[in-house]
C-alpha cells in the first residue's frame, strides 16, 4: 500500500527543505560513477543513479571518527567522549544498504550500546528509493533476499514512472512518523489513487521477475554448506590472488571491525583517542603484541570474511551479514568473486 | 629536556628536507617540541650532539658512505627519509644504463663495470668516482624508515609526535587501497589503469590515485605475498607481464630488485 | 519551518572511556614480568569476577588487554600481572608507585564460581596462564571450606619464568593446595620437576569425573595435550574449562579483532568450556 504521491519536482523541493535542518548526502556523479556525498541543493543529487561506488555506510561509521579528547594534567588525566550530533539526511538509499545498515544498528546496540555510532544514526533521517532491476551486474541481493525493505528507511520511494519519463513519478511509502511529518509539510504530492495501486502492483510484478539468480542454494542454506566447507582447499586456491589488500573488507556495507590509535599534538599532554576502519583481510589484523598471527595466511583470512559474511553475522544477529551488492567482487582487482566461491563450494558436496 | 634534531642530505634532490620546512602551519609548534642543531637546507650552526638524524638521498659516493657513517656515529636515533634513503629511489635507475646482467642489472660491480658513468659523464667519467646507489640500510643500522617521493611531511609530523610521547612508530603494514577506499578514490582499475596500490605501503594517504594518477611504487613494496599474487593477476586476468610492471616499480626501488619474485 | 529534528540523549557515552587509577604497588616477577597492585582514584572497586581482564591505557600511547591475577574476595585493590611486549607495555615498566593509569573494565566473561562450589577442582597453569588462573586460586584459597580437594599443576619452559614465586610457597607450606611444578629446561639451581606439564598428571591421584572442574589456562599448543590428559580420566566436557588469548582492541565485542570463527573471545570469553571451545577450529591453532 502507498501512503503518498509525490512528483520529482515536489520531491526536490521537500529535499531543500529538508536541507535547512539537515546536512543531505546523496548520490552524486563523479568520474563516470556515483558517490555518496554531501550537498546543498537537491539538484546536485541525481536519483536516477544505478550503484554507488562505496556504501552510505561513511555517514554513519566515518573511516577515521574521534572516541573521546583527553588532557594530561599533575601526573593524572582528564577525558571526554566526542558524540557527534549532526543532523543528516541519507537520501537515495538502496534496499541492500537500508538491510546493511539495519544491521549496523544491530551491532552497535548489542550488548553494549557504542553512542559514537547510535547517536549519529539517531540524527540520521534514510529517505530509501526502491530499485526495480538490479543496479549493474553480477549483484546478488535477490538471492540475499535484500533486494527489498519494508522497514529501516524514514520514507521509501518507488520509482513507478518509465525510465527516462520526463515527469518521474515516485510512490511514497512512510517507515516512521519523522519521514511522514516531512512528506506532508506542506502538503505537497496527493493521495494514491486505484490506478497507481495497480501501476504499484505491476512494478512489483516486474521486478520479481528482473533480478537473475546467481547463486545455487539460498541464503539460509550458505551456514550448513559453510559448515562442510572448512576444510576445502577453495579457501588457500582462491587466496593465493589475494593481496591482502582489504578493498573487499573496506569498500563493504556490512564490516564494522574498526582499529584503536591514540594521537598526540607536539606538546604530548593533549591528544585524541581514534577508531578507524579496518578489515580481516589485513595481515596484522589478528595479531597479538609478542607477534603471534592468529590468521597468518591469506586463505584463513578470505575464510573468515566469507564465514562472517554468510554465516556468523546471521548466527549472532538473525540478519543478513552479505546484502549481496557485490561491492566487494567489483572491488577486487584480483577478481576474487563471492558468488563463484558459493557455487564452487557447492560443488564438493 | 627537547631532543636535539639534525637533518642531513646525501645524493638526491633534498626534496624531503625541504618538506619538512613545507610544513608551514605545525612548524613553529615543532621548533617549540624540538631542538634542530644541525640543518645545512635551513640553518647555518652545525652541532654534533644529536637524538634525532634524518637523512635524505641514496648512499651513491664514496663520500656518501662516509659521511653516513659520520651520522650514525653521531645520531642516537638515525631515520632515513624519502625513496633514496629507504628504496634507493631515482639514483638506482643508472644501474639499468647499459646493462647487461639479468634484469638489465649488472652495468655496475660484476668486472667493476662503470657503463653508467660513462653514460652520464661522458670522457670525465673518471672525475667522478659514483658507486652502486643504496638505501642507507645497506651501509648503516638504521632504525626508522619514512619512504615516499617526497617523503610524507604528514607522515613525518606523525612520528615526531609518536615518539615525543613514547608511542612505537610504525609505518602501516596495508597496501595503499586501504587509504583509496577510505578517501572514497574510485579504483584506478575501474578506469583500466593498472595502478601499483596493491603492492605498495600505504601512509601517503594515496594521495596520487585521488588525483586520477596511479601509485607508482614509492612508498616500496608492501610484502612479497602481495607480489606474488600480482604475478599471478596480472598475467591470468589482465594479460600484462609482471616485468612490464616492475619497470614502473624499479623508478623508486630498483634497489628492492634484489627480493622481488 | 519544519519540525526539528528529536534531540536525543545517549546513555552510554562513556563506553571508551578509561578511568584514572593508582599503582600502589609494583612488584618484578621475572625479566619480562612486572606485578602491579591497583585502586582506582575515585575509590570504585572493580567488583570484577575471576578470570576477568581489563584495558590498561597510557593516554597518548594506546590501550591493550590484561587479564586480572587478584580475586575478587580481595576488593579494596585489584592486581595485574603485566609483560612487558609492546608499546603500552613497555610504558608501564618504565612507571612508578603512585604513578596513574587508565583502566576500562571489568571486562568479558570470567569463571562461573557458583558453578565450582562443592566440587574437587584442578587447575593446569603454562607459562603466563599463571596470571589469570591466580584470581581464581585466591578465590579458591580465600573460600577453601566450600570446595573439595584442591590440585594445581603449573608448567614453565625455564625456572626463571615461574610467575608469583613467593605465592608458589605461601600455598604450598598453608597445604591448602596440592601444588606440582615442572619445568622444561632446568638450570644449575632446579631441584624440582623436568618435563612437560603433562608428565605431571601421573602425580595425581585418582579423580572423581563426576566431581572434579578443571581449568586450564595456558599457550594454544598446551591445551591439546593437557585436554587429553583430562578427558583420559573420564571428565566431562561441560566440566572443563578454558581461557584464551586474542588480539583485543575494544573489548566489548564490536571491532572484530579477537574473533575466533563465531565467538568474539572479548564478551563470550575469554573463559570458555571445552565443549564450546571444540567447535572453534581456531582456538586450538
Amino acid at each position: 500500500m502507498l501512503d503518498r504521491m509525490l512528483t520529482h519536482p515536489e520531491l526536490l523541493e521537500l529535499v531543500n527543505e529538508l536541507a535547512l535542518q539537515r546536512r543531505i548526502v546523496g548520490p552524486v556523479a563523479r568520474d563516470g560513477r556515483y558517490f555518496y556525498e554531501e550537498v546543498t541543493r537537491a539538484t546536485d543529487l541525481d536519483l536516477t543513479f544505478n550503484y554507488c561506488v562505496y556504501s552510505p555506510r561513511g555517514a554513519l561509521f566515518p573511516p577515521q571518527e574521534t572516541l573521546f579528547v583527553f588532557k594530561r594534567t599533575n601526573g593524572t588525566f582528564t577525558a571526554e567522549p566526542v558524540i557527534d550530533v549532526r543532523p543528516t539526511a541519507l537520501v537515495g538509499v538502496h534496499p541492500c544498504d537500508i538491510h546493511a545498515i539495519r544491521l549496523l544498528d544491530h551491532v552497535f546496540e548489542q550488548d553494549q550500546r557504542d553512542e559514537h555510532y547510535l547517536s549519529r544514526r539517531a540524527h540520521t533521517m534514510i529517505v530509501g528509493i526502491d530499485c526495480q532491476r538490479p543496479c549493474t551486474e553480477g549483484v546478488f541481493c535477490a538471492d540475499m533476499e535484500t533486494n527489498a525493505a519494508d522497514k529501516g528507511f524514514d520514507v521509501m520511494l518507488y520509482p513507478l514512472s518509465d525510465p527516462g519519463a520526463t515527469e518521474p513519478l515516485y510512490g511514497v511509502v512512510y517507515g516512521t512518523s519523522i519521514g511522514r511529518d516531512w512528506v506532508l509539510y506542506g502538503r505537497r504530492g496527493r493521495i494514491p489513487t486505484a490506478t497507481d495501486e495497480r501501476t504499484f502492483e505491476q512494478y512489483q510484478r516486474h521486478k520479481t521477475d528482473a533480478f537473475p539468480r546467481m547463486l545455487r542454494m539460498k541464503a539460509d542454506e550458505l551456514p550448513a554448506l559453510l559448515d562442510r566447507s572448512y576444510d576445502s582447499l577453495l579457501w588457500e586456491a582462491t587466496a593465493r590472488r589475494c593481496y591482502s589488500c582489504g578493498s573487499c573488507n573496506l569498500s563493504c556495507p556490512t564490516c564494522y571491525c574498526f582499529n584503536i590509535l591514540d594521537e598526540t599534538d607536539l606538546s604530548g599532554t593533549t591528544g585524541r583517542r581514534e577508531r578507524t576502519w579496518d578489515g580481516c583481510h589485513l595481515r596484522e589484523f589478528a595479531e597479538v603484541a609478542g607477534g603471534h598471527n592468529f590468521r597468518p595466511k591469506a586463505g584463513s583470512r578470505l575464510r573468515h570474511r566469507i564465514y562472517r559474511k554468510a554465516k556468523w553475522i546471521r548466527q549472532r544477529t538473525g540478519l543478513p551479514g552479505c546484502v549481496g551488492c557485490a561491492r566487494c567482487d567489483r572491488a577486487c582487482t584480483a577478481k576474487i568473486n563471492s558468488v563463484e566461491i558459493y557455487n564452487q563450494l557447492a560443488e564438493e558436496v | 629536556m627537547k631532543p636535539r634534531i639534525a637533518i642531513f642530505s646525501l645524493t638526491g634532490c633534498e626534496g624531503c628536507s625541504l618538506a619538512i620546512l613545507e610544513l608551514e602551519d605545525q612548524l613553529l609548534d615543532l621548533l617549540g617540541a624540538v631542538d634542530i642543531v644541525n640543518f645545512r637546507e635551513g640553518m647555518t650552526d652545525r652541532a654534533w650532539d644529536i637524538d634525532i638524524g634524518f637523512v635524505d638521498g641514496a648512499v651513491s659516493t664514496p663520500e656518501d658512505e662516509k659521511e653516513v657513517r659520520h651520522f650514525r656515529e653521531h645520531c642516537k636515533v638515525l631515520v632515513a627519509i624519502g625513496s633514496c634513503a629507504c628504496l634507493g629511489g631515482i639514483n638506482t635507475l643508472k644501474h639499468y644504463q647499459g646493462a647487461t646482467g639479468p634484469k638489465g642489472r649488472g652495468a655496475i660491480g660484476e668486472n667493476g663495470s662503470d657503463a653508467y658513468r660513462r653514460y652520464v659523464y661522458g670522457d670525465k667519467a673518471e672525475w667522478f668516482p659514483t658507486t652502486e646507489a643504496r638505501p642507507i640500510s645497506a651501509v648503516v643500522k638504521v632504525d626508522y624508515e619514512l619512504p615516499g617521493c617526497p617523503m610524507v611531511k604528514e607522515e613525518f609530523l606523525a612520528f615526531v609526535t609518536s615518539l615525543l610521547a613514547g608511542r612505537t612508530f610504525k609505518l602501516p603494514d596495508f597496501a595503499v587501497c586501504v587509504e583509496c577506499k577510505k578517501r572514497g578514490t574510485l579504483c584506478l582499475y575501474e578506469k583500466g589503469i593498472l595502478c601499483l596500490g596493491p603492492v605498495t605501503r600505504a601512509g601517503c594517504n594515496a594521495i596520487c590515485p585521488a588525483f586520477g594518477s596511479k601509485c607508482e611504487g614509492c612508498r616500496g613494496i608492501v610484502s612479497k605475498e602481495a607480489l606474488v599474487a600480482a604475478g599471478i593477476n596480472l598475467r591470468e586476468q589482465y594479460n600484462v607481464e609482471l616485468q612490464e610492471v616492475l619497470d614502473d616499480l624499479r623508478l623508486y626501488g630498483a634497489y628492492q630488485e634484489a627480493d622481488l619474485p | 519551518m519544519l519540525a526539528p529534528p528529536i534531540p536525543y540523549k545517549p546513555t552510554n557515552a562513556e563506553l571508551y572511556l578509561p578511568k584514572p587509577a593508582r599503582i600502589l604497588r609494583i612488584t618484578q616477577l621475572t625479566e619480562m614480568e612486572k606485578h602491579y597492585e591497583l585502586a582506582f582514584l575515585d575509590g570504585h572497586r572493580l567488583n570484577h569476577q575471576p578470570g576477568q581482564f581489563v584495558q590498561v591505557s597510557i593516554l597518548g600511547v594506546g590501550e591493550c588487554p590484561i587479564s586480572i591475577c587478584s580475586s575478587p574476595t580481595r576488593p579494596d585493590t585489584f592486581e595485574l600481572c603485566i609483560r612487558r611486549a609492546g608499546s603500552v607495555t613497555n610504558r608501564i615498566h618504565a612507571l612508578r608507585e603512585k604513578d596513574i593509569i587508565g583502566i576500562r573494565g571489568p571486562l568479558g566473561h570470567g569463571f562461573d564460581v557458583t558453578e565450582m562450589h562443592g566440587k574437587d577442582i584442578l587447575m593446569i597453569a603454562g607459562g603466563l596462564g599463571m596470571a589469570p588462573l591466580r584470581s581464581l586460586v585466591q578465590y579458591v584459597l580465600d573460600e577453601r571450606p566450600r570446595f573439595g580437594q584442591f590440585h594445581l599443576l603449573y608448567g614453565c619452559r625455564e625456572p626463571k619464568e615461574l610467575l608469583f614465586t613467593d605465592d608458589l610457597t605461601r600455598w604450598r607450606e598453608s597445604g591448602d593446595v596440592n601444588l606440582k611444578i615442572t619445568v622444561d629446561r632446568p638450570d644449575e639451581q632446579w631441584r624440582g620437576r623436568v618435563g612437560v606439564v603433562t608428565t605431571l598428571f601421573a602425580d595425581l591421584p585418582k579423580l572423581n569425573p563426576q566431581d572434579t572442574v578443571v581449568v586450564i589456562v595456558g599457550p594454544p599448543v598446551m591445551f591439546k595435550f593437557v585436554v587429553i590428559e583430562v578427558l583420559a580420566r573420564r571428565i566431562p566436557q561441560s566440566s572443563i574449562y578454558c581461557s584464551l588469548e586474542r588480539r583485543m582492541k575494544c573489548g566489548i565485542g564490536k571491532c572484530g579483532h579477537c574473533q575466533a570463527n563465531h565467538v568474539y573471545v572479548c564478551i563470550d570469553g575469554p573463559v570458555f568450556k571445552y565443549g564450546q571451545l571444540k567447535a572453534m577450529r581456531e582456538a586450538m591453532e
